[in-house]
């Protein structure tokens, strides 16, 4: 079921929550909300479910309006972050429950009961009581829950929140694979960018009530649309620059410790504009040996400190303006380099991305 | 510490010697815990059973079978488990509503509101009866007011009959529905909202999410308020006994214990209501066994609590301020009573005096009443405060291996009768130091502080309960002794659990009302309850110089809970649980 918000809007008295959303969301999609907190995405996700009135707006599913419906009637399947399993029912008894007031036969209760125990492997569990699961199997009866009506449309509300890191990893994959299996359109809420790159088809990143840029994982990373984005959605370094025109075929920026170029863009500059330069930690090329190359965007920085991971190493250099950038050397060659020493570095004007100004760059991770 | 329980051997280092001291303590102090428990709570309610099967020195049934073919012995049983079942249906039909609107909405002035509707709670219902007799009586001011307004030709006797069991329920259900309504709104309160929402989302109307979901998880709450409820009602003393409904079990007790060495039969009647509480108590355990359940974690945004405006919120006003203004009404009465003078055939006073008040402070009796239950029931909070700070203590930290059987002996009091322990009391230290009939102070001070202990423990327990453990064991890092670590350390962290928990156990001391009846025999030791009672009985204007008393004793009441409730906030209705 495709899903559409049509300048949707909510508002908590003078508070605004979820401002002008437009959106659509693809049939079969694995659709992530991502955002810090606060950032509307729950409300939106409630709104979808019809727990939440919208303060303006439509919301489609397929061709029809839902806005005003009930949330019993949209077909949604939904997994609250806490769970929200009854305590005082068992596993089976909490999947029926849904089943048992859609009217189905005992038959067809039977049967989708036992699918979704076995799509969610927790057949073993069944009489169990949720007090006595684990969170990880706690989560999971949540999903075979929501999946048993079989919904138009899956909700997860941070479904992975209260689990530890391994356990995180193992529920990724397994929803996932639920998702390949089932197809269902799932809209997924998260605040955590690395469950939204590695299993989203698609991602819109929220920032305080509004809708930033929704993108597929890789787009999202290398074409990111604000500093804010660039910095979220992993790390970055972001660097003021005014722009000073063409050379060479490559734009021109200056910046506090010097000049850096970047490819052309899509967007046209002025003479002089304020833009927000990023480039990722692994683009920057550090020369170990310390022989100064030439390159086309050199950087003359000091290191200050060093942190060394085995597969990869992280640096801290320091510009001549006192910025700090951050670089990663993957497959690190052994070295000599101590801290405080200058080095030479070389950034590819292909990896450098211009991006507006944001006014607030410091809030709001 | 003296030398004599030093056994200490001389080579042991300064160190291990201040570490066991107090554990040595500690341990002293929680044997004669269970040594005070078991004489003044477990042996008074053995030697009731004990009696009432004994005749001479072989077991009997005689005395069951005398309280059997006695009618009017019949009578008052089954009216009294009636008023018991009357008064709890009538406390859940009101408390209902009124839990639903508190745990879920939000309106201007919900806080004043949901404080005043405690307030019946602490007014002693044995009190309020007085003035409730004026209102009602041949010609009170209701008939008379009825008589006016030409509604009724002749005045109906509303204390008569049937309807003075109703009168005793309505006395019962306007002092009691707090209880069930402090139970149902934490069990309420406590259902994440997220679960109804999950039923919702599924297309479960409002009625089956209650039924499917909100009822199970808030049954063993209810349950736990309502058989208090129960016990109370039917075991209340001083409300039958004012009203004068005389066919009740705890008014015949009442009347039986000044003789019960020749009349065995009162010991059957209070082993029945041993019988009765302790089964209903068992009966609920075993139906709501298994049935509590831990809420998994909450969700962060949701809230179940729905802000409505003034506006909206009209209907409940209405319910709340009714239910308020009902339930106050026979304290109201009392208050009218005592400042009236030449209260004769009118609906109100004609003239009002504040001539009792003065006559309080110069005849004998209510000054005794005050000084005593002053006295009375400092003492007895004293002892609740340390005694309940240990026990919570050792239970709460689980020092002990039957810290559970611990908790659950002290809770007892909640669900044991003041009549059948006072019986008890009368039946086990008569003709030995104790003897109530020569000096009852120190079994009155005993009774009220086995009594109130609940309260202690259960506001003690609910503070340290929210102390992390790490806090003290911090402390233990230092090498502080335990000891030495809960007095500066955790005494000062739950300081307002336990000025909480003192406050109550003095105020309802001070209105205690089936023990210091009971147990005070001669004048000169009466407690304010029982001297209320005296000039109540008293002919001319003793029963405006009761009323007034009676003020007297709601006025202190009503600070001392006031001041609890700010301490403990939502946490009160804890205190009122039965398990």
């Amino acid at each position: 079921m495709e899903v559409t918000f049509d300048h949707v809007s909510k508002n908590y008295g003078d508070v605004v929550a979820v401002h002008d959303l437009n959106l659509k969301i693809a049939e079969g999609s694995l659709h992530f909300l991502l955002g810090p907190s606060g950032c509307g995405k729950t409300t939106t996700l409630r709104m979808l479910a019809g727990l939440e009135t919208t303060s303006a707006g439509r919301i489609l599913f397929g061709d029809k309006d839902v806005t005003a419906l009930p949330a019993a009637e949209r077909g949604i399947g939904m997994v609250f972050q806490n769970y929200a399993l009854w305590p005082h029912m068992t596993v089976a008894k909490n999947i029926e429950y849904g089943l048992s007031l859609k009217r189905l036969s005992a038959v067809v209760r039977e049967q989708r009961l036992k699918e979704a125990l076995e799509l969610t492997q927790l057949t073993r569990f069944a009489s169990r009581l949720p007090g006595q699961l684990s969170g990880g199997q706690q989560q999971r009866v949540a999903l075979a829950r929501a999946l048993a009506i079989r919904p138009t449309v899956l909700l997860l509300d941070e479904p992975l929140s209260n689990l530890d890191a391994q356990l995180r990893l193992e529920m990724r994959d397994n929803i996932s694979r639920i998702h390949r299996q089932t197809k269902i359109t799932t809209v997924y809420v998260t605040h955590d960018q690395k469950e939204a790159l590695s299993m989203g088809t698609e991602v819109s990143v929220l920032r305080a009530g509004r809708l930033i840029q929704s993108a597929p994982p890789r787009q999202l990373y290398h074409h990111p649309a604000t500093p804010f984005i660039a910095r979220f959605i992993g790390e970055t370094n972001l660097v003021n620059a005014t722009y000073r025109g063409e050379e060479q075929g490559l734009l021109l920026f200056e910046c506090g410790f010097g000049h850096l170029r970047a490819k052309r863009q899509a967007a046209a500059l002025s003479l002089g504009q304020a833009v927000t330069l990023s480039f990722r930690p692994e683009t920057i090329e550090v020369s170990v040996d310390g022989a100064a190359q030439n390159s086309v965007n050199p950087l003359r920085v000091f290191l200050e400190h060093l942190t060394y991971l085995g597969e990869s190493e992280q640096l801290a250099l320091r510009t001549a303006d006192q910025q700090v950038l951050r670089a990663n050397i993957f497959n690190p060659p052994e070295h000599d380099l101590s801290e405080g020493v200058a080095i030479a570095c070389n950034v590819d004007p292909e990896h450098i991305l211009v991006l507006p100004v944001e006014l607030d760059q410091g809030a709001g991770t | 510490m003296t030398q004599g329980t030093t056994t200490i051997p001389q080579q042991t280092t300064k160190r291990q010697r201040s570490r066991s001291l107090p554990t040595l303590v500690g341990y002293v102090m929680l044997a004669l815990t269970l040594v005070a428990l078991l004489l003044f709570l477990v042996l008074p309610v053995g030697m009731i059973l004990y009696k009432a099967f004994r005749v001479q020195d072989h077991f009997t049934l005689e005395y069951f079978r005398l309280l059997f073919a006695n009618d009017l012995q019949i009578t008052a049983i089954q009216n009294s488990l009636w008023i018991g079942v009357a008064t709890t249906l009538l406390c859940t039909l009101l408390s209902l509503p009124l839990a639903v609107i508190n745990a879920r909405y939000n309106f201007p002035g919900k806080k004043l509101l949901a404080g005043l509707l405690l307030t019946p709670m602490v007014m002693p219902p044995f009190v309020g009866a007085i003035g409730f007799q004026r209102f009602f009586a041949r010609r009170g001011s209701i008939n008379l007011l009825l008589l006016d307004s030409g509604i009724i030709s002749t005045p109906i006797e509303w204390l008569q009959g049937d309807r003075v069991f109703w009168a005793v329920v309505l006395l019962e259900v306007l002092h009691l529905y707090p209880i069930v309504y402090l139970n149902l709104t934490a069990a309420l309160a406590n259902i994440d909202p997220s679960l109804e929402e999950m039923a919702t989302t599924l297309g479960a109307p409002r009625w089956r999410q209650f039924k499917d979901i909100v009822w199970p998880l808030a049954r063993s709450g209810y349950f736990a308020g309502a058989i208090i409820v129960f016990i109370w009602a039917l075991t209340d003393l001083g409300t039958p006994l004012l009203v004068g409904f005389k066919e009740t079990m705890p008014v015949r007790i009442f009347n039986m214990i000044t003789d019960v060495n020749e009349n065995p039969v009162g010991y059957a009647l209070v082993c029945l209501v041993i019988l009765i509480t302790s089964g209903i108590y068992a009966l609920a355990k075993i139906t709501t066994r298994g049935k509590s359940y831990d809420m998994m974690s909450r969700g962060h945004v949701s809230s179940a609590v729905k802000t409505i405006s003034a506006l909206r919120a009209a209907p409940f006003y209405g319910l709340l301020t009714l239910t308020i203004f009902a339930a106050l009404t026979p304290h109201l009465s009392v208050l009218i009573t005592s400042i009236s003078s030449k209260w004769f055939m009118t609906v109100l006073p004609e003239h009002y005096t504040l001539d009792y008040y003065r006559q309080i402070l110069n005849t004998d009796l209510p000054l005794i009443g005050i000084k005593n239950s002053l006295l009375f029931s400092g003492s007895s909070m004293l002892i609740d405060l340390v005694v309940g700070v240990f026990i919570a203590y050792v239970v709460v930290r689980k020092l002990v291996p039957f810290a559970g059987l611990l908790d659950a002996l002290t809770m007892v009091p909640l669900a044991l009768p003041g009549i059948v322990l006072a019986f008890g009391y009368v039946t086990t230290y008569t003709n030995t130091v104790l003897d109530p009939f020569t000096n009852p102070t120190a079994l009155l001070i005993i009774a009220y502080a086995v009594r109130r202990l609940p309260y202690m423990v259960r506001s003690a327990a609910a503070g340290l309960a929210q102390t992390s453990v790490s806090l003290e064991e911090a402390a233990a890092t230092f090498g502080a002794s335990r000891l030495h670590t809960m007095r500066t350390i955790t005494v000062p962290l739950v300081s307002a659990n336990l000025i909480a928990g003192c406050l109550l156990c003095f105020a309802y001391a001070m209105l205690d009302v089936s023990d210091s009846l009971i147990l005070a025999m001669k004048d000169q030791y009466y407690p304010l309850t029982k001297a209320i009672y005296a000039l109540f009985l008293e002919h001319g204007s003793g029963e405006f110089v009761a009323s007034a008393l009676g003020v007297v004793g709601m006025a202190l009441l009503t600070v001392c809970i006031m001041g609890a409730s700010l301490m403990l906030g939502k946490k009160m209705g804890e205190l009122f649980r039965s398990g």
